[in-house]
């Protein structure tokens, strides 16, 4: 196979370019290529404002690229999981969670049922009449992946998704992640700057350049085995990121 | 069916809303200090005997209030009338104007200035004016809507713009149009700031109306101020401002129990940490 992946591809980002602001025009993508094979994890790693969010956005949709093309094999649209868990503070668990269902069409009984069902699947049965700001942050991070779970697309795009939460809850999420994944097989990209944690989920590390962005090296997870960490490194630190 | 595995459950489910007790501290707290300052105000008129006149005692002034209270009756209601009527113009007219300024910048540079300099002609001025060109009840709720839209309007467009940029990201990808975002995202989000504003505009109707009522009225509790402090009735104008301060709180609390009601995720009992 021409791109050497033995599945077949989720997303293709080709040459895509992108400069953002009004008066004075800041490029933040400069030819960006993408692969992320069909129930893979594609984490993207690179250091902070270097465009890792913007391209999410390019891939979801929600920005239009200046040039180059994104091509995605799913059946509805990509859906995003951003670093804070976004939920609507004046809405309880159960209803945030709903919400994926509602935008698809489902009537409020309907959604509320289906939202109880991915509530428990994240283990936070009980809890869905609870506000986020009575929950932990794991908790919410947990009602953000029930969220992205009934809004049954193939794709997920998950930006920093554990950056905020300490490293005991943000190690209990890949767990929580992980044994969610087994059961939908999405597709996911995930942005982070946390090799540890690239390398843990992930079967395949994109390290991103500075600002402008662009993709300059990639690492098969199983291919590198233990060394996974080190190419990464070392391939951040060819691109003049890390230390 | 098909079963749904779970992954490793949170915790256990933290037990349900406690029973609401009456926090007595907190309504001594309240009312400690305008007993305090009423009982000394007492001891002081028994010592010092100013004439009536000048400065009615606390007893007084209940005396009397008692004594004319369907004169006080009669002004209070067209007072609260004004108020009331005012404040849901304010409310109302305060709103579609905030949504317009936070949904178009064109708006915003438009109406903006012209709000802020309505907000600097004296409402004393203008009273005697918009009498002229309209009925007295139309002035006078005009005067309290007038004084009290400003917050209304600086709460709702700060409110309208402050919203969650992250919230607005993820509900997009879920598939929500700008018009859902709008109703179920940016106008919950700016509920909390817009009842700010309305706690404030709430009182600032009392004041327009009496100001109104005070210039350009014989009519309402400023009327009735004017009016007494002429003749010198002034335990009757002392009990007037009693009551009109009592339509501000009142005012004040009917604003709180809404908030209370319509924001249920605001409650201190719904918040970590405050049992």
């Amino acid at each position: 196979m021409p791109h050497g992946y033995d599945t077949e591809i989720a997303i293709r980002v080709d040459d895509v370019h992108l400069a953002l602001g009004d008066d004075l025009p800041l490029a933040v993508l400069a030819g960006v290529d993408l692969e992320a094979p069909a129930g893979e994890v594609t984490a993207i790693i690179g250091p902070s404002g270097c465009g890792k969010s913007t391209l999410l956005d390019v891939i979801a949709g929600l920005v239009v690229p200046d040039s180059g093309s994104v091509v995605t094999a799913s059946s509805g649209r990509p859906v995003l999981m951003p670093q804070r868990d976004a939920l609507m503070p004046w809405r309880t668990l159960r209803d945030n969670v709903a919400a994926a269902a509602e935008l698809r069409g489902a009537p409020r009984g309907d959604a509320r049922a289906l939202a109880d069902r991915e509530v428990a699947r994240v283990g936070l049965a009980g809890f869905g009449d609870h506000y986020p700001h009575a929950l932990s942050g794991g908790m919410r991070q947990r009602g953000a992946l029930a969220r992205t779970l009934l809004a049954e697309s193939d794709i997920w795009l998950l930006d920093e998704p554990f950056g905020a939460l300490d490293a005991l809850t943000r190690s209990e999420m890949h767990r929580v992640l992980m044994a969610v994944r087994e059961q939908v097989a999405p597709t996911i990209v995930l942005v982070t700057h946390d090799i540890a944690e690239a390398v843990a989920i992930a079967d395949t590390v994109l390290v991103a350049s500075p600002g402008p962005m662009r993709i300059v090296s990639r690492v098969r997870v199983a291919d590198a085995g233990p060394d996974a960490a080190h190419e990464v490194l070392a391939s951040l630190r060819a691109a003049g990121v890390a230390a | 069916m098909t079963t749904v595995p779970q992954v490793e459950p949170a915790s256990p489910a933290a037990a349900g809303p406690r029973p609401r007790r009456i926090r007595w501290g907190q309504v001594a707290a309240a009312v400690a200090l305008p007993l305090a300052l009423v009982l000394v105000w007492q001891i002081s008129a028994w010592i010092m005997q100013p004439r009536e006149w000048i400065l009615p005692s606390p007893a007084t002034i209940a005396r009397t209030g008692w004594d004319v209270h369907e004169r006080l009756w009669y002004h209070a209601q067209w007072t609260m009338l004004i108020t009331v009527v005012g404040f849901a113009l304010a409310t109302v007219v305060g709103c579609l104007l905030a949504a317009l300024i936070a949904r178009s910048r064109v708006a915003g540079f438009m109406l903006y200035p012209w709000i802020i300099v309505s907000q600097t002609i004296p409402l004393v001025a203008l009273a005697p004016l918009l009498v002229l060109w309209m009925p007295e009840f139309g002035a006078m709720v005009t005067l309290a809507a007038l004084i009290s839209i400003f917050p209304v309007i600086v709460a709702g467009v700060d409110g309208l713009r402050s919203t969650d940029h992250e919230l607005i990201r993820a509900v997009r990808t879920l598939g929500a149009s700008p018009g859902w975002t709008w109703w179920h995202v940016r106008v919950p989000a700016a509920l909390p700031r817009l009842f700010t504003g309305l706690r404030l505009a709430a009182v600032f109707a009392v004041t327009g109306a009496v100001v109104g009522e005070l210039v350009a009225s014989d009519r309402g509790l400023g009327a009735l101020t004017r009016l007494s402090a002429g003749q010198f009735e002034t335990p009757v104008t002392f009990a007037a401002v009693v009551i009109l301060a009592l339509i501000g709180i009142a005012m004040f609390l009917i604003v709180a129990v809404t908030e209370w009601a319509a924001l249920p995720y605001l409650r201190r009992g719904t918040r970590p940490g405050s049992r």
